[in-house]
């Protein structure tokens, strides 16, 4: 060996043991002031902050690593080979500077948590593995055993490491939350958005309150990262309060440190959550109600609502989804004929809804030309009728009988009909009946005990008929007669 | 093929050609074809727009035969009501004057309005600093709800305990044509299906003889806003209002021409559909069979659409409570009218009333003078169809909507900058107010607040695409859904902002 190739290998030595003593440092460091969750001295922070940025150059640099090695043994790339060692020692030097970097940020930041204390320690032993492979390579021209393994398992570690770091950063799944289903499926990984804390949803709490912080909060005070000593995935840990204690006091909305903090300007060192999008209105003011109204975990969902009258928190219509095929299947049994009668008697029989299998008649534009033999075309599917407006044909009190099989009928109207007492006194049976209009018929006081025993009727109405009003009634029909 | 006669060279080169298929190119195109395969069976799950086009309960479908373009469909889910009456008061009620009851208002009557009531407003014809104007009229307290009401509606009055008051409607437009559009349409400008063309469109009508949506003027002046208020816009046309007149013909020209009888005028209406079956033939346009639809109706009309008009088969007693008289064109009748006309299973029915804009510029629309006469134009009516639909077990399924479409200032008008010789209010189309009453609504309540003046609202803002929302919601209908692809965008009546059911006014 020749004088200043000794010289470079003594530099070289040299180099190799100043890494290793910073590399004893990082591990000193992270074993005995590990990231505790409290934060701590700002300048700290402020260097931590940096570890992001650092970090993605020894990334690099080591991945190129194997490339360069690899294309290096085809002969027209040898020279690629040559800058392998340089290639590594940056990489080393990087990886040690991003872990003392990464500490910082973790120890000043707030941080703990498993997946922190994972990213850390990957973060030390790759910076080893580093300066293994650079003390290695300066010993070897060609490819040793050790060597390659140690290069493959740092290549490893730094997708592990790096995935970790992402999920602290980006959140637990973020790699699968925006998959496609089809792709989802085919990896049998759980359907999305199934990873949120699972609260009882009747409560007001599982429906309107964790998911605000699922969706606002848990990134940074969630299970695997958790500043401040703060967890916000469960109604236990949020009580439980972080580092300055309890965040909720329970009825009193001003001295909740959580409430405080969220309402704070954006601007404000304390504001949460820091360096986003503040929550919106909406749910600063379902978390007001949720912390006045006692913050219970067993508080019903609609209990909040009830008490204010909708006058805070928007009442909400849900538009359901029509399940056609369990639609079809319902109808089934009654579709054909339905179908028959709707060609025979055009507009005036339909479904109640897309979403039912229950039917609407509507007679009464047909008027004079409908009868009791045209209702009797009815009687099978009668059960299945629920509002029937019978109003202006000319049905008669032989229909008795079909109307009587109708059940289910909710809404019956015979208003202008020929209809007596005698077809009212046999509807005893109709036991859904909400509403009953005989408007303009013969009908007379006579039928009132027989109409006040049906359990479900609301409107009674009596308008142009016998029953005239200030006439005795019976308890069950008062307030319920129309005239 | 191969030949034996061939030279062995050629046959050589043949075997050569297909041994060129060897297995590596087997394997290669093998590769992406299973690939291609791959993603054509994935592409449906990649993109979630395939996926809600593929999905059987994306869209609610509304395509019929085209020779029934009107027959009934199923709401989307189960409906509180079957059919909308709408009396729309063109020119803009004062509310002030009738259901905004504001007493800090009237102290400060004659009061230079504050600033901050004019920065950054716009209004028609308020200029310099007007004044500020309390209620001309009493107010005092009705029904067993003890809603504040004015002296001028005494009929209405008494129906209190069935309405449901929406104080806090908003919307943006402060001109009588494009806010009436806007409030029967959905959208300020011109083109757009108006609110009844696209319940007909989603629901059809049960009694096909009439036509599904009825629109009825009450004489006077017709609305700023035209026929435009009951076009179909992009919907096709036969979702249009049809106009009906309270005397005479209902319909202009629905009766047989002198000399022609009704067999005649049949043989030629089926001249007429043979040649336009046979423009259909030729050109496929649905619009065809439309025409072809409408002449039919039309036909059948002249029956039953003189019956429905004809208000003087009702009893004396009838007209007493209505205040209407046979053969004039008034509100009165047209209420009578509606009643009948939903009786008869008429989808919407939309009145128009007159006169309401109260500016104070002459004595028919002083707040003074004018006002008082059509508040006694629509007063007994309105109350009486109330009850009247109640009585007859209506009122349960239908909807009935009363307002204008703005509200009025809370300072005096003052044209010009001059105090005018009549008193007046400019336009607000920062707050008024409508009232709903009917199925599904809670009666009997206020909803929404306007600050101490009546200027602006301090409480639940009620936007008019909120009021559509509320209603198809109503009549069924997840507004979202009640929609029609036109010029690449789902149109629907509530437009592109998102609309609000108004789940508090339901019961």
């Amino acid at each position: 060996m020749t004088a200043p190739n000794r010289k470079g290998m003594l530099s070289q030595f040299r180099l190799g043991f100043v890494m290793l003593a910073s590399m004893l440092v990082v591990t000193l460091l992270v074993v005995f002031l590990p990231p505790d969750g409290n934060e701590r001295a700002d300048w700290v922070q402020f260097i931590g902050r940096f570890h992001p940025l650092v970090v993605h150059f020894p990334i690099a640099l080591f991945l190129l690593v194997p490339i360069l090695e690899i294309v290096g043994r085809s002969a027209r790339f040898t020279y690629l080979r040559l800058s392998v060692k340089f290639v590594l020692a940056l990489a080393t030097v990087g990886a040690t500077t991003a872990a003392i970097l990464g500490w910082c940020l973790a120890r000043s930041g707030g941080y703990s948590g498993r997946l922190i204390t994972q990213h850390m320690w990957g973060g030390v032993v790759l910076s080893i593995i580093c300066w293994v492979c650079c003390l290695l390579r300066m010993r070897l021209r060609e490819l040793g055993v050790t060597y390659t393994i140690a290069l493959a398992l740092g290549v490893g570690l730094v997708a592990w490491t790096g995935y970790r770091g992402g999920q602290l950063s980006l959140g637990p799944n973020h790699l699968t939350e925006q998959m496609p289903d089809g792709l989802r499926n085919l990896l049998r990984l759980e359907p999305s958005r199934a990873t949120s804390a699972s609260a009882d949803p009747s409560t007001f709490y599982g429906a309107r309150i964790q998911p605000i912080f699922t969706a606002r909060c848990i990134t940074c005070h969630g299970e695997d990262k958790h500043k401040g000593n703060l967890r916000l995935d469960s109604y236990r840990a949020l009580m439980r309060g972080g580092k300055d204690g309890p965040v909720i006091q329970t009825g009193n909305t001003q001295a909740s440190n959580l409430f405080r903090r969220i309402t704070l300007p954006a601007s404000d060192d304390d504001f949460m959550p820091r360096g986003k999008q503040p929550l919106s209105a909406d749910q600063v003011k379902m978390i007001e109600l949720w912390i006045g109204a006692g913050a219970s975990d067993t508080l019903a969902v609609n209990a909040i609502k009830n008490a204010l009258s909708g006058s805070a928190v928007p009442a909400d219509v849900k538009f359901e989804e029509i399940d056609r095929a369990a639609v079809a299947k319902l109808r089934s049994a009654i579709a054909p004929l339905v179908s028959q009668l709707q060609k025979q008697f055009p507009n005036i029989l339909d479904y109640d809804s897309r979403s039912s299998a229950d039917l609407r008649l509507n007679a009464s534009t047909f008027g004079s030309k409908f009868g009791d033999r045209d209702l009797e075309a009815f009687a099978p599917i009668a059960e299945h009728i629920v509002v029937a407006d019978l109003s202006r044909t000319t049905i008669s009190d032989h229909s008795a009988a079909v109307i009587a099989t109708m059940k289910r009928l909710r809404v019956l109207r015979l208003m202008d009909t020929r209809l007596t007492n005698a077809t009212l006194l046999r509807l005893e049976s109709l036991n859904q009946l909400e509403s009953l209009d005989v408007y303009a018929t013969p009908i007379t006081p006579r039928v009132l005990p027989t109409i006040a025993k049906l359990p479900k009727l609301s409107h009674f109405y009596v308008g142009r008929t016998g029953i005239q009003p200030g006439k005795s009634v019976p308890e069950d029909l008062v307030g319920k007669l129309v005239f | 093929m191969f030949d034996p006669k061939l030279p062995p060279m050629l046959s050589e080169i043949q075997l050569a050609c297909l041994q060129a298929q060897t297995r590596r190119h087997f394997l290669r195109s093998l590769g992406g074809g299973l690939g291609t395969l791959f993603v054509g069976t994935m592409a449906a799950s990649f993109a979630p727009s395939a996926k809600a086009a593929g999905s059987e309960t994306a869209a609610l479908d509304f395509s019929r035969d085209p020779s029934t373009p009107l027959s009934p469909l199923p709401p989307q889910f189960p409906a509180k009501v079957r059919r909308v009456i709408y009396l729309h008061m063109a020119g803009a009620p004062s509310q002030l004057e009738l259901f905004e009851h504001k007493p800090e208002l009237k102290r400060f009557d004659g009061q230079d309005c504050p600033a901050s009531f004019l920065a950054g407003k716009r209004f028609a014809f308020i200029s310099g600093v007007p004044k500020l104007l309390g209620s001309q009229y009493p107010f005092h307290q009705a029904g067993q709800s003890g809603q504040w009401i004015s002296d001028r509606l005494p009929h209405l009055e008494r129906r209190v305990d069935d309405i449901c008051f929406i104080k806090s409607m908003r919307t943006d437009q402060f001109n009588h044509a494009p806010a009436q559009l806007l409030v029967q349409t959905g959208n300020p400008r011109l083109g757009y299906p108006s609110f009844g063309s696209w319940v007909v469109y989603g629901l059809g009508t049960e009694n096909q003889n009439l036509p599904g949506f009825i629109v009825l003027l009450s004489g006077g002046k017709n609305p700023d806003g035209g026929k435009q208020l009951w076009s179909s816009g992009f919907l096709p046309s036969v979702y249009q209002g049809v106009q009906c007149r309270s005397h005479g013909e209902p319909v202009l020209y629905l009766d047989n021409p002198q000399g022609v009888s009704r067999s005649l005028r049949r043989s030629m209406l089926d001249t007429i559909d043979d040649i336009n079956q046979q423009t259909y033939a030729t050109f496929g346009n649905p619009e065809t069979v439309t025409r072809i639809a409408q002449y039919e109706m039309a036909f059948r009309m002249q029956m039953d659409a003189t019956d429905a008009m004809d208000i003087r088969k009702e009893p004396d007693s009838v007209h007493a409570q209505y205040g209407s008289k046979p053969g004039e064109a008034s509100f009165a009748n047209n209420c009578l009218v509606a009643r009948r006309l939903a009786e008869r299973g008429v989808r919407f029915i939309q009145l128009y009333h007159w006169g309401w804009d109260s500016h104070g510029a002459d004595a028919k629309e002083a707040l003074n003078l004018g006002f008082n006469d059509r508040c006694r134009e629509v007063d007994q009516p309105t109350a009486a169809l109330l009850s009247d639909l109640k009585s007859r077990g209506l009122l349960e399924d239908t909807l009935l909507v009363w307002g204008g479409e703005f509200g009025r200032t809370p300072m005096r008008e003052n044209r010009g900058g001059q105090e005018m010789k009549y008193v007046g209010r400019d336009h607000n189309p920062g707050a008024f107010t409508i009232w709903l009453a009917g199925g599904g609504v809670k009666s009997g309540i206020s909803y929404g607040e306007t600050d101490e003046m009546g200027y602006e609202i301090v409480k639940n803002p009620v936007e008019i695409r909120d009021l559509h929302a509320t209603t198809l919601y109503l009549l069924g209908f997840d507004h979202h859904k009640l929609n029609f692809r036109f010029q690449g965008l789902e149109q629907k009546l509530t437009s592109v902002k998102p609309a609000r059911v108004v789940a508090e006014i339901l019961t």
